[in-house]
């Protein structure tokens, strides 16, 4: 029964992994494809871990597959927005949105003023 | 042939569209796909280790994924300054 759950786990893992890159190669432009990165970093380092932890049990190296799931889901938060601000830096000199821009904000969200051009 | 070295090889394949994107195109597309790439080498790592049964195999991933992170910032940052 435990080896059953370890290869659905896993399967399911490379599963995700696997739709998540081809589903990459599908879009159009870097900020759609940033997208899919956080399935991989997350969803199958944690089924990947938890396949560990029944395999080995408590030992050492179910606590450090942990610990790079953990650094995995963090690093991929982080780097994605970095990477995004530079795109957009990189595009428009300025990340924040130009006057007259239409900028896709939930009503619950912080509301961001546009920045007014220097003369 | 256990299904962690079953999953790895799976994973070593989905390698090889993420290297040609990441060695041609556009640059912003490029750097998508070394992330990607980058996370999907970590948890090839992680399956290796179980796969050989080499349990300080475990450090390598961890290692990769830490410096992934610094790696990750410092290509934003050249990017944001220097590829425009």
């Amino acid at each position: 029964m435990k080896t059953i759950a370890i290869e659905v786990l896993v399967a399911c893992a490379v599963a995700v992994t696997l739709v998540s890159v081809l589903g990459m190669l599908r879009m159009r432009n870097a900020y759609q494809r940033m997208h899919y990165i956080a399935p991989p970093a997350s969803l199958s380092a944690a089924l990947i871990t938890i396949a560990i932890f029944l395999q080995r049990g408590l030992k050492p190296e179910s606590f450090k597959a942990a610990f790079t799931t953990l650094v995995l889901i963090g690093m991929n938060t982080i780097v994605t927005h970095a990477a995004a601000r530079a795109f957009r830096i990189a595009e428009t000199k300025n990340w924040h949105p130009k006057p007259g821009e239409e900028v896709p904000i939930n009503r619950r969200d912080e509301q961001v003023e546009p920045q007014k051009e220097a003369a | 042939m256990n299904v962690w070295e079953i999953a790895a090889q799976v994973l070593i394949f989905v390698l090889v569209p993420l290297a040609w994107t990441a060695m041609r195109g556009d640059p912003a597309l490029r750097l998508v796909s070394f992330f990607m790439a980058g996370v999907v080498i970590t948890l090839m790592m992680m399956l290796l280790t179980m796969a050989f049964n080499r349990m300080p195999m475990m450090d390598l991933a961890m290692t990769l994924a830490l410096m992934s992170f610094g790696g990750g910032i410092v290509f934003a940052r050249f990017f944001e300054r220097h590829l425009r």
